[in-house]
């Protein structure tokens, strides 16, 4: 494919186009893209993936454009894949992430791609995972993924990556209860931004409640849980937060955590894939075969009730 | 007794309810402030006020009927027109005429380099210099800016905030190299930062350092300067960038408590500087609104510097400039734009105000020609001497309505202004970008108002004229100016002693390490010749750049139509975009180059993406080359140029050179907006521009044209 040979090379409009394809809902763009994706896999690259989530306003794409321009200036070519959490009223977007990520956008060695989010889960959209492997054939050292966190989407959203670190505000020491069963499985970094000016008393305090909270839960296989205090306007902190990268992708290398991550991600995804096309093909025959109207007639008309309509639609639906 | 329980007001409201046939309680009409009005206004409508008092007089307590007990029936307002462009050569001669033609006061207009702190010669400024104001790089400009213009008899008011330092200091070195002394010098420096980072953007250095500069230059002039304005707090560019009148009120009156405070922290005396305090605000077409306005500012601020602690009297007072608006202007049958500029210049004049800019009918298409600077100017001169309107002191004391309006809004302003103070501040509030937000949300109203037909703008969605007139305009040629301004600062930098120069900006930018007041060490350093730039950069390198974080409204624009056909027709034409390509059409709204004007940016973007596009906005000041990346590395359909200081001419070419050299078959379309003069629509086309909409466009007409022609582009592949 010509277009493999133009994202080897770094082209930047082919690597965009390539993007446009696997974020695609078209059904050819789909098909171009599979093939696109299986071509590309066979040409890895050396890309260490980081996410970094977190929820809208604490400071990601201000700690990207600061943390990026400590590494563009140290010679790394950094892509950044920033979903953006769109409005959901009328499915149009205002895509804002590059306002806040002035100075990286402009260096000759990054690579930003802003995506609408369109509700779907864990703020990853369809395409991300493509997106980094088109990303990492390119030849980009790091490939950072911005996301929202809500809820679930953390750990949809670091299935897609090597790293995954949580950034949060001062003050937010709080909500841990709620958030640190799930999380401090999946992230493998804190971030707690805004240690700056008024705010620093605050966040400091919260990396001690982060602190605290996470020696409960320390994995006696696994690294321990690294907290860190930046400010991304203040661009202080950034060294730690490259050397903490650094080391845990060493760490987890050598222990083989590396690979088995990429391994189950791998799982995952074709768990996922063919999830998705059962799923696809299933709702196909549903609207073909139209059987959820006119059951559902049938119960309201107290004919039959709902499981037994159920179950009829099941096997009807299953059966060649 | 009452009206209320008067026969006769029975008797008017069954006639009204006759004539009208609608309940007298129904018949209001809500203003975008939020005011209902009602169609009759008695004595009762004078009771329970909170701020305005009934038996009130002219130059005394709460000062609502004016500053002065005399008024314009002892000396008129001062006619002070904004002016200002190319190089100084150009707009001193400009001003020489005006001056002759019965002017009063200079206002200097600066270009935007030299507002963000850049020399002429930097190429961030390509297309900026000398284009939207006049070029000042170094204290020789400034002295021939003031040639044969005695600076110890002529009030100049400078329209300066970002590079603030350097610029009041070469004013201040031009006077002193003419033989005036500063203590001599009147005028106004307008040095108001915090209406920059809401709406005017031509800040420099982050909100602490730019605050800390604000107040040394309060402090260097209430010492130093005592004819001198310390500040003009100014409302105008919020009511231009779209605030209602209530908002634009209580953010300014907010501001000023903030510098209050700002100077206060310094060690002064509240009464040694706020008698130099000075306010600017916009008068726009609501013609008895605006003169509630400021009746309602004097009031208000007199309450606040009580509360301040103010003794002398003169900090009480709130003394104000106004120009009236330039948004309510159309590039649409433009010689309404003379019609509209004088009703709105009665109102500021009913108002009070102590100085007036009168806009020219051309104001949406370029700078004023010499020509249509005369028709303004009369303006004023005829309201002076043909009128009658300065024999007697505030005119409309007492009338129910004007005296009712004026409680209203000091009312509202006074609960926001409450609000904010909870919040901590105006310096608080405008790092969160609330109050933007707020004046956005605003000014995207007004749009969806006048697109949707539910506000009439003659000549622009009503009663259009078959046969618009050709206007002249006035062209300046950047490039010549450039090249004219780098001649100037390279025979300088030849002349003067460098390493003198280099040791003036160390010493400045030690001084700003600590507590100094900048202003003295700026001095020095202009003095000897170091440039506008240089100084900026001095400082720079401790505070560093500020980069504004944007946030938009949305769903604003939408709301107002529901249901309506021509909106949900680009609606489905989105969506059947979206079926035939996989994605929705996406679009990068941008703003290249120092111009600042992000009210119809902004505007666009939302409503674009309440339409179903996927708008993606980019940062201010961007350089052609930046926005050719992110629309490569974004595959948006098209581009959209946001372009209102003329550097399109400039701009747009190097975009397009840009996108080919990142990707020779760059399918990208590329449309412009903004003030485009009809003289350059030729050459944009012939760049491959596909589309332009200019002032007064209809966003959702645009929307339509815009979706149209992606999708023509596309089938073309
Ligand atoms: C409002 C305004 C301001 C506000 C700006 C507030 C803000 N945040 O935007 C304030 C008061 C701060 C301001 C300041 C200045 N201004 Co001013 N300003 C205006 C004014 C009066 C209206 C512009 C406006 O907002 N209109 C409303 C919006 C909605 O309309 P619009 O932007 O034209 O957009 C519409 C269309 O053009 C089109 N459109 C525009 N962009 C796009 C993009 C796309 C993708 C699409 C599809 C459509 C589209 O659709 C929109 C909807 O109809 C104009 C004159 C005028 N009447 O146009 C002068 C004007 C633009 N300003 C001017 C100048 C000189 C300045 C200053 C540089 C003065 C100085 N020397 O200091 C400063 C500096 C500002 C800066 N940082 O750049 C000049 C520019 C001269 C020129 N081009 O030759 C003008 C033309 C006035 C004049 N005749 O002198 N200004
Ligand atoms: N004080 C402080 N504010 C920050 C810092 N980082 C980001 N912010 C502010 O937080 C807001 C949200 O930032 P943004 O990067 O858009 O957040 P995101 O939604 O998580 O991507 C902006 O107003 C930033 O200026 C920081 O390090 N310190
Ligand atoms: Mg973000």
């Amino acid at each position: 494919m010509e277009l493999v040979d133009k994202i080897i090379k770094g082209e930047r409009a082919a690597i965009a186009k390539a993007i446009t394809l696997v974020e695609s809902s078209k059904d050819t763009d789909q098909q171009i893209s599979r093939q696109l994706i299986s071509e590309l896999i066979k040409k890895p690259g050396k890309s260490i993936r980081v996410g970094f989530s977190g929820p809208p306003g604490v400071g990601k794409s201000t700690f990207i454009e600061s943390f990026g321009s400590y590494l563009v200036s140290q010679n790394y070519k950094l892509g950044i894949l920033a979903i953006d959490p769109s409005s959901q009223i009328t499915g149009g977007s205002i895509l804002g992430d590059k306002t806040r990520m002035v100075e990286i956008s402009k260096n000759p060695n990054t690579f930003i791609r802003s995506t609408p989010s369109r509700g779907t889960l864990g703020g990853i959209s369809m395409g991300t995972r493509e997106a980094s492997i088109i990303l990492d054939a390119a030849g980009y050292d790091f490939i950072f993924i911005e996301t929202v966190g809500v809820g679930q989407s953390e750990i949809v959203a670091s299935n897609l990556v090597d790293i995954f670190t949580l950034i949060v505000g001062p003050g937010s020491g709080d909500e841990l209860q709620g958030i640190k069963k799930g999380i401090t499985e999946y992230a493998d970094i804190f971030i707690v931004n805004k240690n700056d000016g008024e705010l620093k008393m605050e966040a400091s305090k919260t990396a001690a409640d982060y602190k605290s909270a996470l020696s409960y839960y320390k994995k006696l296989d696994a690294l321990e849980k690294q907290v860190l205090l930046v400010s991304a306007i203040e661009q202080t902190g950034m060294e730690d937060v490259i050397k903490t990268i650094n080391q845990i992708i060493d760490q987890n290398k050598l222990k083989g955590i590396f690979d088995e991550r990429r391994a189950d991600q791998l799982e995952y995804w074709i768990e996922e894939e063919v999830k998705n096309i059962i799923a696809s093909d299933i709702t196909k025959r549903l609207t073909s075969k139209g059987n959820i109207p006119k059951y559902s007639e049938k119960v309201m008309k107290n004919e039959m009730s709902m499981y037994e309509a159920v179950e009829t639609i099941t096997k009807d639906t299953l059966k060649q | 007794m009452t009206n209320k329980s008067n026969n006769g007001f029975n008797t008017w409201q069954k006639s009204f309810e006759k004539e009208t046939k609608k309940n007298f309680s129904d018949a209001k009409s809500e203003t975008d402030e939020g005011i209902d009005i009602k169609p009759v206004y008695t004595r009762d409508d004078l009771e329970n006020f909170s701020f305005v008092e009934n038996n009130s007089l002219p130059g005394q307590w709460p000062y609502t009927r004016g500053p002065k007990a005399s008024m314009y029936t002892n000396r008129p307002w001062t006619i002070r027109q904004y002016a200002g462009f190319s190089t100084a050569e150009e707009s001193n001669e400009f001003y020489k005429k005006n001056l002759e033609s019965g002017q009063k006061g200079l206002s200097v207009a600066f270009d935007l380099p030299t507002h963000r702190g850049y020399d002429s010669d930097d190429d961030l400024v390509m297309g900026d210099v000398g284009k939207a104001g006049v070029a000042i790089d170094t204290v020789e400009d400034m002295k021939i800016l003031f040639n044969n213009i005695p600076l110890d008899q002529m009030s100049v008011s400078m329209t300066m905030n970002g590079a603030v330092l350097p610029v009041l200091a070469s004013f201040i070195v031009a006077g002193e190299e003419q033989g005036v002394d500063k203590s001599l010098l009147s005028g106004t420096i307008q040095n108001d930062i915090l209406k920059e980072f809401m709406v005017r953007n031509t800040y420099i250095y982050p909100p602490e350092p730019s605050m800390k500069i604000v107040a040394d230059i309060i402090e260097f002039t209430s010492k130093e300067m005592p004819k001198f304005n310390s500040i003009s707090i100014s409302g105008y560019h919020m009511q231009e960038a779209g605030a209602d009148n209530v908002l634009e009120l209580a953010y300014t009156l907010a501001d000023g408590m903030e510098y209050v405070r700002a100077a206060m922290s310094k060690g002064l005396d509240v009464d040694d500087f706020a008698p130099r305090l000075s306010f600017f605000f916009a008068i726009g077409t609501d013609f008895f609104m605006e003169i509630a306005k400021l009746r309602a500012a004097r009031t208000l601020w007199a309450k606040i510097m009580k509360n301040f602690g103010a003794k002398n009297e003169r900090s009480l007072i709130l003394r104000t400039h106004c120009q009236t608006s330039g948004v309510s202007l159309t590039e649409k049958d433009p010689y309404n734009n003379i019609i509209r500029t004088s009703y709105e210049a009665l109102s500021a004049i009913l108002g009070g105000t102590q100085s007036l800019h009168t806009n020219s009918f051309d104001e949406a298409i370029a700078l004023p020609t010499d020509e249509s600077a005369r028709i303004a100017r009369n303006t004023q001169l005829i309201l002076q001497n043909e009128t009658g309107v300065t024999k007697t002191v505030d005119p409309l004391a007492g009338s129910y309505f004007v005296e009712n309006l004026t409680e209203e809004l000091s009312k509202k302003a006074w609960d926001i202004i409450s609000e904010i103070e909870e919040l901590g501040g105006m310096t608080k509030a405008v790092k969160a970008g609330i109050p933007k937000l707020k004046i956005e949300e605003s000014a995207t109203k007004k749009q969806a108002k006048v697109d949707s037909g539910s506000r009439v703008v003659v000549g622009v969605n009503k009663y259009k004229n078959p046969k618009e007139p050709s206007v002249d305009v006035r062209v300046i040629d950047n490039n010549r100016v450039r090249d004219d301004q780098i001649k100037k600062i390279q025979a300088i930098k030849k002349s003067r002693d460098t390493k003198a120069v280099e040791k003036a900006l160390t010493n400045l930018t030690n001084a700003a390490k600590d507590e100094t007041n900048l202003l003295i060490p700026c001095i020095e350093a202009i003095k000897l010749r170091a440039t506008v730039g240089e100084v900026s950069k001095a400082l720079e390198q401790v505070y560093g750049r500020h980069f504004a974080k944007s946030l938009s409204v949305s769903g604003v624009y939408g709301k107002h139509f529901e249901g309506d056909e021509e909106f949900m027709k680009v609606e489905s034409k989105i969506k059947e975009f979206e079926n035939l390509n996989g994605r929705r059409p996406r679009v990068l709204v941008v703003k290249m180059g120092q111009d600042g004007h992000d009210r119809g940016a902004k505007i666009v973007a939302t409503s674009f993406a309440d339409m179903g596009f996927d708008v993606d906005m980019g940062p201010l000041f961007q350089s052609p080359k930046d926005v050719a990346k992110d629309a490569i590395e974004n595959d948006v359909h098209a581009i959209g140029v946001s372009t209102l200081a003329a550097g399109h001419k400039t701009l747009v070419p190097e975009l397009m050179k840009g996108l080919k050299e990142i990707d020779p078959k760059s399918k990208i379309i590329v449309f412009v907006g903004g003030i485009i003069p009809e003289q350059d629509y030729e050459f944009l086309y012939e760049n491959n521009v596909s589309a332009i909409f200019g002032p007064g466009s209809n966003i959702i007409e645009s929307a339509e044209k815009v979706i149209d022609l992606i999708s023509d582009n596309l089938s073309k592949e």
